[in-house]
């Protein structure tokens, strides 16, 4: 599996993205949207985009927009660290899965399998 | 009857009820609704009775001046009238003695026939005469006609007798004399071809001039009568009469023209006086005639009068009064409720602020800890990854405890902000009609499982008259959900949990009601369950924040939430909302 994970929050970012790899994800890391889509439109492929709602230029929402119209195939998983997971009942009708910071790892790992598996 | 009077008293004097307000105090436009209510009673009665007060009493003053005036006047007018009448009797008998004495002489008059003729002729020609008498200028009386015999009669002492020596003529007071009846006498000096003078006297009866005066009499308070110059009446008096004959009234002051006066009697009622000093052209006299009217019976009908305005007036000024107390208590008890009912709307505005203003703190201060947090987490998990993962570090359960610890720390300070965050949602609120029974139906779905275990009881009964609510699923589904969760935390197993729903304010709201009979919440606690971080759970067990959060949530619906109960007895929530979302809110 390779995930594409996008955040702002750089510590943040490269402690997650070791986590998956020990976990043997193949992770890209990718501190804005920016780099993000000039690494795809490069003809990077990822199985999985984990995508930081609010990011200083393009923000997650407005990126997976973009990334989708690169990759049909693609899949996406948002994080925030502005509410819960009610957020999505609530109207975020674009997020096909949130996950609010700080992230449950376990939570994490099943949501990936279930986007790969289907 | 008593408890009619309370409620009339109720309805005349309002209560102001403030003993549970003192919170209100700062909001209240008046403070003191008792004086504020006074001063409007004050002032209405003030400007609706002082003119109708002042205008009666200058009226009565006008009518009582007016009645005063006429009341002397037509007494003045009566004195001088009755004046005329009895001067004119003595004038008339003066002269017709004048005319005796001149036509016939002192030969001729001293004839007892010829006197007794002229006595005669004088009765047929004017009347009122007893004797008549020839009187030498000794006092010896010379002739005499008439019933009694009094010849020889020495009179030169008497008062009349000296008088007409002085005057060419007399008229005496009233007394009794030789003959022992009252009488007047009239008497004309004249000069014989001697020298010498004599004088003819006549004797008038009484009656004439008590008959005279009686003419004149109006009403029954009036009284006329004669008195002398020292107060000794001269003809009787009906009410007047004080001891050995003397008028029991203060004996006027001379003067040569009628006059009326306001007196006083020996009783100290008011009377009016008229009186006149009878002088004829012929002889002075010490006769003084005295006309008194009591003011009481001129003044009758007028009091009468006076007395049905004073009733009129009297019962007029209870109705106003009654209709101003009415009045100013019915307006003065709006005001007062209208301004509780303000005081009220204001501290709850000012404490929705406050929830709100420490909702937006919260949210702040949330935000700002989460990516610190996220950071502790993943690093903490990475550690721990390293060693559950990695095989050299595997067998160190200790570390691994002490690292799960963090994350578990983590994972609650993650709750907390989640939870916090949920006031601020950035998100819009989005509406779609609602099937309240569906919603209610899903949520306890989530529980069924948990009820059957505890084996709790829980009746929803939403009717199906109630309208589709137009207001946002996922904000409308938390509610229920965390009240519900609540309701489950407060109730022990065995007990009960009712839902159940009503349309109000001609089904434009919906009532939402969510009862259970756990716990309940004590007195103290109740004002402030809705605040955040409160809580009665043991540390560690809530965040305080699930009933605020719902809270926020009802009012982002625009809707309100209230909460009934009694330790012991269970609690019960209700939420109104519109049935139709007005507009869509940005916070």
């Amino acid at each position: 599996m390779k995930v594409l994970l996008v955040d702002d929050e750089q510590k943040f970012a490269l402690m997650l993205a070791k986590r998956l790899e020990l976990r043997g994800i193949q992770t890209a890391v990718f501190f804005s949207g920016e780099t993000a889509l000039k690494t795809v439109e490069q003809g990077n492929r990822f199985d999985v985009a984990i995508l930081d709602v609010k990011m200083p230029g393009i923000g997650g929402i407005d990126l997976k927009r973009r990334l989708g119209q690169l990759d049909e195939r693609m899949k996406f998983v948002f994080l925030t660290g502005h509410g819960s997971t009610i957020d999505s009942s609530a109207g975020a009708q674009e997020a096909e899965n949130y996950l609010p910071k700080p992230l449950q790892i376990d939570v994490l790992i099943e949501t990936l399998n279930r986007l790969t598996e289907g | 009857m008593a408890e009619s009077l309370n409620k009339i008293s109720g309805t005349l004097l309002p209560q102001f009820n403030r003993s549970d307000d003192e919170h209100l105090n700062p909001y209240y436009t008046f403070q003191d609704y008792r004086q504020t209510w006074g001063m409007t009673i004050f002032t209405l009665m003030t400007t609706a009775l002082l003119p109708l007060v002042v205008m009666t009493l200058i009226y009565y003053q006008l009518i009582e001046t007016s009645i005063n005036t006429e009341s002397l006047l037509r007494t003045e007018r009566l004195a001088s009238n009755a004046r005329r009448a009895v001067t004119f009797f003595l004038e008339e008998r003066l002269a017709a003695l004048t005319f005796t004495v001149n036509e016939m002489g002192y030969d001729q008059l001293t004839n007892p026939n010829s006197l007794a003729e002229v006595l005669r002729n004088l009765k047929l020609g004017f009347g009122g005469l007893t004797d008549l008498s020839v009187i030498a200028d000794s006092g010896t009386q010379v002739t005499y006609a008439g019933p009694f015999n009094l010849e020889g009669k020495d009179y030169s002492n008497q008062p009349w007798f000296i008088e007409c020596q002085q005057h060419n003529a007399c008229v005496s007071e009233i007394f009794s004399g030789y003959r022992e009846v009252p009488h007047v006498v009239v008497a004309v000096k004249s000069m014989r071809p001697d020298g010498r003078f004599f004088v003819l006297r006549a004797t008038l009866e009484t009656e004439r001039m008590i008959q005279v005066l009686s003419s004149y009499k109006t009403g029954e308070h009036a009284d006329i009568f004669l008195v002398n110059r020292n107060g000794l009446l001269q003809t009787p008096s009906q009410f007047y009469e004080g001891a050995s004959h003397q008028v029991n009234l203060p004996v006027p002051a001379y003067s040569d023209r009628t006059k009326a006066v306001m007196s006083t009697d020996h009783s100290g009622q008011p009377i009016l006086i008229g009186y006149a000093f009878i002088d004829t052209k012929i002889a002075p006299t010490s006769f003084i005639l005295m006309v008194i009217k009591q003011k009481a019976g001129m003044m009758k009908v007028w009091l009468d009068l006076r007395s049905n305005i004073n009733w009129f007036f009297g019962i007029s000024a209870i109705i106003i009064a009654l209709v101003i107390t009415l009045t100013s208590t019915v307006m003065v008890n709006k005001i007062f409720q209208a301004d509780r009912q303000k005081a009220e709307t204001m501290v709850a505005a000012e404490r929705n602020c406050q929830l709100a203003s420490i909702g937006q703190l919260a949210a702040g201060v949330a935000h700002e800890i989460n990516n610190p947090l996220a950071l502790i987490n993943e690093t903490a998990g990475y550690v721990r990854d390293l060693f559950t993962i990695k095989q050299q570090y595997k067998e160190d359960p200790d570390l691994v405890e002490h690292i799960d610890s963090i994350i578990e720390a983590v994972e609650r300070c993650g709750t907390i902000t989640r939870q916090l965050l949920g006031f601020a949602r950035h998100f819009d609120v989005q509406s779609q009609p609602i099937n309240l029974n569906d919603m209610v139906a899903d949520v306890i779905n989530f529980h069924k499982k948990e009820a059957e275990y505890r084996n709790i009881k829980i009746q929803v009964n939403i009717p199906e008259t109630i309208p589709l609510i137009e207001t946002d699923r996922g904000k409308l589904q938390q509610i229920i959900l965390n009240l519900v969760n609540n309701a489950f935390q407060a109730i022990d197993n065995g007990c009960f949990l009712d839902v159940w729903a009503e349309t109000v304010e001609g089904d434009e709201q919906v009532r939402l009601f969510i009862r259970d009979n756990g716990c309940g919440i004590s007195e103290d606690h109740l004002n402030k369950v809705f605040e955040p971080f409160f809580t009665t759970k043991k540390e560690g067990h809530g965040t305080g924040l699930g009933l605020s959060i719902t809270y926020g949530l009802v009012k982002k619906l625009h809707g309100n939430i209230t909460v009934q109960s009694k330790t012991g007895q269970g609690t019960t929530f209700v939420i109104s909302l519109p049935v139709k979302l007005k507009e869509e809110i940005h916070v």
